[in-house]
């Protein structure tokens, strides 16, 4: 219970820092529906951990607390490598643009 | 008069860019060749043979210096743009087949395709395995019903070019350019052109890159 607990409040913070960037402009509102949409299914899933934990076992996987912690700590490391990776694709957007007003403003 | 503006992207091409600009000059009002920092005497060359040329200080891909071109385009008052590769692929006296639909008012944005009668020398794994899967990707994801996914070859109208914003720097550019033209609702053409393949080209792994490419600026669009 504590577990989940933690748990949720990570995610509702999160989630408030979502909120927060969607409300300074600063991800636009595809990226904002597919966090969004992360942390919900992440949220359902901690909600529902003792359903989850019955359905591993039923098909024979450890259903411990701490093992579930450890798919969470690979879900963050998920994110923050999609993170990333959106985050570098942006600044490639930029770079281009800024070659081409460099191309377009020296014309042979 | 309607002004044409062909925009041939090129990256070490210095091989073929004199021809190229040789052979579609004649057709149309102006030539841009965009440079995309190529390390040999393409911009020199394409400048000798009277194109108009731009040089991005840093190579960024086909689909950034295509709208490169177009922005170059859409300033300077072309009323239809032409998209031309500068490897010799494509036949110059095709260009009037392919202004045709939009100076008639038939469409406003023009496709070449491989596949409707004329004879490509198509290399048999890029006819019978890569264009197929790349057919099926774009229908499926991206709403495409076009006979040829990945075309170099195509005119836009002024208003067209206006709309349709490249966002893929690289190859994904040919299917993205497709997909908006349908998004938009766009009056769309294809014309059956010849494409003489002195290399194969795009390979499957390429072919997978544009899928990757086309998804992920999906998502961060």
């Amino acid at each position: 219970m504590l577990q989940q607990i933690i748990a949720l409040v990570i995610i509702f913070f999160f989630i408030g820092r979502l909120l927060d960037q969607k409300r300074r402009q600063e991800i636009n509102s595809n990226e904002f529906s597919l966090w969004l949409l992360f942390w919900l299914v992440a949220t359902v899933a901690i909600i529902f951990i003792r359903q989850i934990d019955r359905l591993v076992n039923y098909f024979g996987f450890s259903g411990a607390g701490i093992n579930f912690l450890i798919y969470l700590a690979v879900l963050a490391l998920f994110y923050l490598v999609l993170r990333l990776r959106l985050n570098l694709a942006k600044m490639d957007k930029n770079l281009t643009e800024v070659a081409r007003q460099i191309a377009l403003n020296n014309k042979k | 008069m309607t002004k044409i503006i062909c925009v041939i992207p090129a990256w070490n091409e210095a091989k073929n860019i004199t021809k190229v600009i040789g052979d579609v000059k004649p057709l149309v009002n102006e030539v841009v060749v965009i440079d995309d920092c190529s390390q040999d005497d393409t911009a020199a060359l394409a400048k000798a043979a009277g194109a108009t040329v731009l040089r991005h200080p840093i190579n960024r891909g086909q689909g950034a210096s295509l709208q490169t071109g177009n922005d170059y385009a859409l300033k300077n008052g072309a009323d239809i743009i032409i998209h031309f590769d500068a490897d010799d692929q494509f036949l110059a006296a095709e260009i009037k087949e392919m202004v045709a639909p939009i100076i008639n008012g038939q469409a406003d944005i023009v496709f070449g395709s491989r596949f409707l009668g004329k004879n490509s020398n198509f290399p048999f794994a890029k006819k019978y395995l890569i264009m197929p899967l790349a057919k099926i990707f774009t229908r499926l994801f991206l709403g495409i019903k076009l006979s040829d996914p990945q075309n170099g070859f195509r005119a836009l109208s002024h208003q067209a070019a206006e709309a349709i914003r490249i966002d893929n720097r690289e190859m994904a550019h040919a299917s993205e350019i497709q997909a908006k033209a349908f998004e938009q609702k766009f009056r769309i053409s294809e014309v059956p052109i010849t494409v003489i393949y002195h290399d194969f080209g795009q390979k499957l792994s390429g072919g997978f890159k544009v899928a990757k490419d086309l998804l992920i600026h999906r998502i961060i669009k």
